[in-house]
């Protein structure tokens, strides 16, 4: 159950889109941010938000992949396997966080930190490899700046 | 939508031929119109372009656009050159097909679709015979999706027409598209039921075996089946349908394209609803007060006993009953037994409102002012009342939703909008008191929509202002929705033959028994009535009480004609033979080891046909004029295939 307050910024949110539908986006990062992932219970209250069946809302969140439909780390990290990134050594990039992590891509790691998500384009295909963490976009990235990132974001998860 | 300009009409040559059309059409509709075929999976005709297929390649060899492209895409354009045999393009079909099959199971041999697949179509036409991809397939888990259809999403090449008939064209909301990484899923939420009543359309719509009739799972293939272009019995819209039939037995219930009627697709209920024909209880036993006779016995019986009524009680005391189940042959040959007899009464509806409402109705309904479902569909405004559209005529709810789909307004006049089931699912609709609240002079196509039905409030009284009504920039065009696929012929035939509703009849209390055909009729009516005989194929209550009960063919085993809501005359053709179905029978009985020319249960004859037999059994040997004469005449030409013949307009 979202809190009273999260449920009427939400329905005002709706009440000022042009369509119900076109909130849709909005309201499910904003259930994914309280509850870490859009749980069933969070695409059956953003169906009820939105008017729309729970199927609507399911087509909705498996098309944005940035919606997680299973539960995921505190930092999300998705790699670009793309044509363009690939090219640039996308691949290359991606075994190296898996290896840095310890998980296959698809996976997250055991303290819950990170979930290492590879995904079809970040829109950067310019400065590819590319790599997003969080909603922060990076690229071009070496594996050995990769590794400086998330050895950052470790040395803060510990703090 | 964009505006075309209809004056203007596009010339462009297809594979040498010159190929003129409207402007808007695509390239593969104008190859289609001068029967090039160009192989499709994601267009549909009722749904419109996707691009998802790829397969429609051909190439522009001159004029605006050059090179491979997608047919369904494009539209005809003055001056273009298209090939559809270049090898560049045909590569390309052959290519999409092969990609389309690496993921395709090969399991044509236990696949319901094989036979009746656009798939395996045109994988073969498209060249593809050799499968060079060995690796994994893509797997899905299936959905129980209810009782009538099975999932098998393994044979999906995601060209979306599903989906795009499910929510887009029919208004459902429990089934769509689901993605997961490089997989997209055609299904529920969750598994359950399917709730749209139109949902059975999936099965004809998918180009695949992803959705099947379960019904007729595993019976049959399609070169097997006895199949014939039919009508659907089961409301008063007359949707064009093609049942499948094996051995006697109805398998299911396929939607035939008829583009002024039911468009290409029909309602679950016409689909789903038919296994009275197959019922082990049907009647197809001719019986004298209970006990087994032949046909002929129980003929010459009934001539007895019907000369003895009438001598006993003189002929003002007998009623002869139509139906408007029945076809009109059925109906025709009714009103010629009701003369002969000089009976009391012909009747061919129980109730005398729903009779005096129909009347009211078909006479109405004069040159032009019909609305066919085409009409409804093509609407910019829409009345609604007094009726309650999925229940009574569920496709005519899906036709005022295209129209609301491409803007009409809807309107639903007094306070029995909670009757209209459908607003809530397929259109939005406005309530409004009174007509006046409607801006009917801004529509260029408005439609009004009645029900009849005796319950509801009446809706004549409203509408009447509205025949011949001056300053529209349109006359209102009608359709109103009857009770039953022939109530149209039958108020056609109460009107030429002074037929009276039966409750009338009864009132007077000169009317002491009866002789029905198909009909439907409540048990109170005609309780203290004698049932001389009763004629059906289903177990109606007059069946159990009649004295001589003459079993009949059901629809779908005998030719007719339906005369729809709209006053639409459409053929029906025989699909099967009558007769007990093979499944079901002893095997030890089966084959027969005794010669006989008809089949175990199958000594029953169309309505028509047994009150031919009775009326020449009365009137002596002389042979009887077939129904369909006279007055009728010109409705024996119908073709089965065609889009009907409107009565109201001929008038
Ligand atoms: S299930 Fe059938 S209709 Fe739906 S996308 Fe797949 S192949 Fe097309
Ligand atoms: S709308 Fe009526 S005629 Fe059409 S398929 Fe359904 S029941 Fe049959």
């Amino acid at each position: 159950m979202i809190p009273e307050s999260l449920r009427q910024e939400l329905q005002r949110r709706v009440a000022g889109a042009v369509t119900p539908r076109e909130a849709a986006v909005d309201v499910m990062k904003e259930l994914q941010r309280h509850y870490g992932w859009l749980s069933d219970e969070a695409a059956e209250e953003a169906a009820g938000l939105l008017g729309l069946s729970p199927l609507q809302v399911e087509e909705l969140a498996t098309f944005y992949e940035m919606i997680y439909r299973r539960p995921v780390g505190r930092n999300v990290i998705h790699a670009c396997d793309s044509i363009s990134c690939w090219a640039m050594g996308g691949e290359t990039l991606l075994r190296h966080l898996e290896q840095q992590l310890g998980i296959e891509a698809g996976g997250t790691t055991r303290d819950g930190a990170f979930t290492l998500l590879p995904c079809p384009c970040l829109g950067n295909c310019g400065n590819g490899p590319t790599i997003m963490i969080g909603d922060r976009l990076f690229g071009p990235v070496s594996p050995e700046q990769a590794g400086i990132l998330i050895h950052e974001l470790q040395r803060h998860g510990a703090d | 939508m964009p505006i075309y300009n209809p004056k203007f009409m596009p010339k462009l040559i297809i594979d040498d031929i010159t190929v003129e059309v409207p402007e808007g059409t695509t390239v593969l509709e104008a190859a289609q119109s001068v029967d090039i075929p160009i192989p499709h999976f994601c267009w549909h005709p009722a749904l419109g372009k996707a691009g998802a297929c790829r397969v429609c390649a051909v190439k522009m060899l001159d004029g605006p656009v050059r090179g491979i492209q997608m047919s369904c895409m494009l539209p005809a354009q003055d001056g273009m050159v298209v090939s559809t045999t270049d090898p560049e393009a045909m590569a390309m079909r052959k290519g999409v097909i092969e990609w389309l099959m690496i993921n395709h199971p090969h399991d044509c041999p236990v696949c319901d679709e094989g036979g009746e697949c656009q798939l395996q179509d045109f994988t073969i036409a498209g060249g593809h015979g050799i499968r060079r991809y060995d690796g994994k397939k893509r797997t899905h888990t299936n959905q129980y999706l209810g009782e009538f259809i099975a999932h098998e999403m393994n044979r999906c090449i995601q060209c979306y027409r599903c989906v795009r008939f499910y929510q887009g064209y029919a208004g459902g909301t429990d089934f769509g598209v689901m993605g997961r990484a490089s997989m997209v899923y055609f299904g529920r939420q969750q598994e359950g039921p399917l709730d749209s009543p139109f949902s059975g359309n999936l099965v004809d719509i998918c180009p695949t075996g992803v959705f099947t009739d379960k019904t007729a799972r595993f019976r049959a293939r399609y070169w097997d089946y006895d199949l014939a272009a039919s009508v659907c019995p089961h409301c008063s819209l007359g949707c064009n349908i093609t049942p499948a039939a094996r051995y006697r037995e109805l398998l299911k219930v396929i939607a035939r394209r008829n583009d002024a009627v039911n468009g290409w697709f029909i309602c679950d209920r016409g689909r789903f609803a038919n296994a009275a024909v197959n019922a082990p209880e049907r009647p197809r036993q001719a019986l004298v007060d209970g006990k087994p006779v032949t046909v002929n016995e129980a003929l010459d019986v009934l001539v007895l006993r019907v000369g003895e009524f009438l001598e006993l009680h003189g002929p003002a005391s007998l009623a002869i009953v139509g139906s408007p189940r029945m076809s009109l042959e059925g109906n025709i040959m009714a009103a010629r037994l009701c003369k002969l007899l000089d009976a009391g009464a012909l009747s061919y509806v129980g109730d005398a409102v729903q009779a005096e409402r129909t009347m009211g109705a078909v006479s109405l309904l004069a040159s032009g002012n019909a609305a066919s479902l085409a009409d409804v569909r093509q609407a910019d405004l829409i009345v609604v009342a007094g009726c309650d559209l999925l229940e009574e005529a569920p496709m005519m709810a899906l036709a005022a939703r295209q129209a609301h789909r491409n803007g009409a307004r809807v309107f639903v006049v007094g306070d029995e909008c909670a009757l209209d089931g459908a607003r809530q699912e397929l259109y939005e609709s406005q309530a409004v008191t009174s007509l006046s609240d409607i801006p009917l002079t801004e529509a260029k196509r408005p439609v009004v929509i009645c029900g009849t039905h005796p319950k509801r409030p009446d809706t004549a009284p409203l509408m009447a202002p509205l025949f011949g009504k001056k300053g529209l920039q349109t006359p209102v065009k009608f359709a109103f929705i009857l009770d039953g696929p022939n109530a149209f012929g039958c108020a056609l035939l109460g009107r030429e033959h002074d037929a009276v509703p039966l409750s009338q009849a009864f009132a007077g209390g000169a009317i002491k028994g009866l002789i029905s055909f198909e009909a439907d009729l409540p048990a109170e009516l005609t309780a203290g009535i004698t049932v001389l005989a009763a004629t059906d194929w289903q177990p109606t209550g007059l069946m159990q009480r009649a004295e001589v009960v003459l079993p009949c063919t059901a629809w779908v085993e005998q030719d007719g004609t339906f005369i729809n809501n709209e006053g639409r005359a459409q053929r029906f053709k025989q699909v099967m033979r009558p007769g007990l179905p093979i499944k079901g029978l002893d095997p030890a009985g089966h084959p027969p080891r005794i010669h006989r020319n008809d089949a175990p249960g199958g000594d029953v004859a169309p309505s028509d046909r047994v009150i031919a037999m009775l009326i020449q059994r009365i009137t002596g040997d002389t042979p009887v004029d077939g129904p369909l004469s006279g007055r009728w005449e010109g409705l024996r030409s119908l073709d089965a295939d065609g889009e009907g013949k409107r009565l109201t307009d001929a008038a």
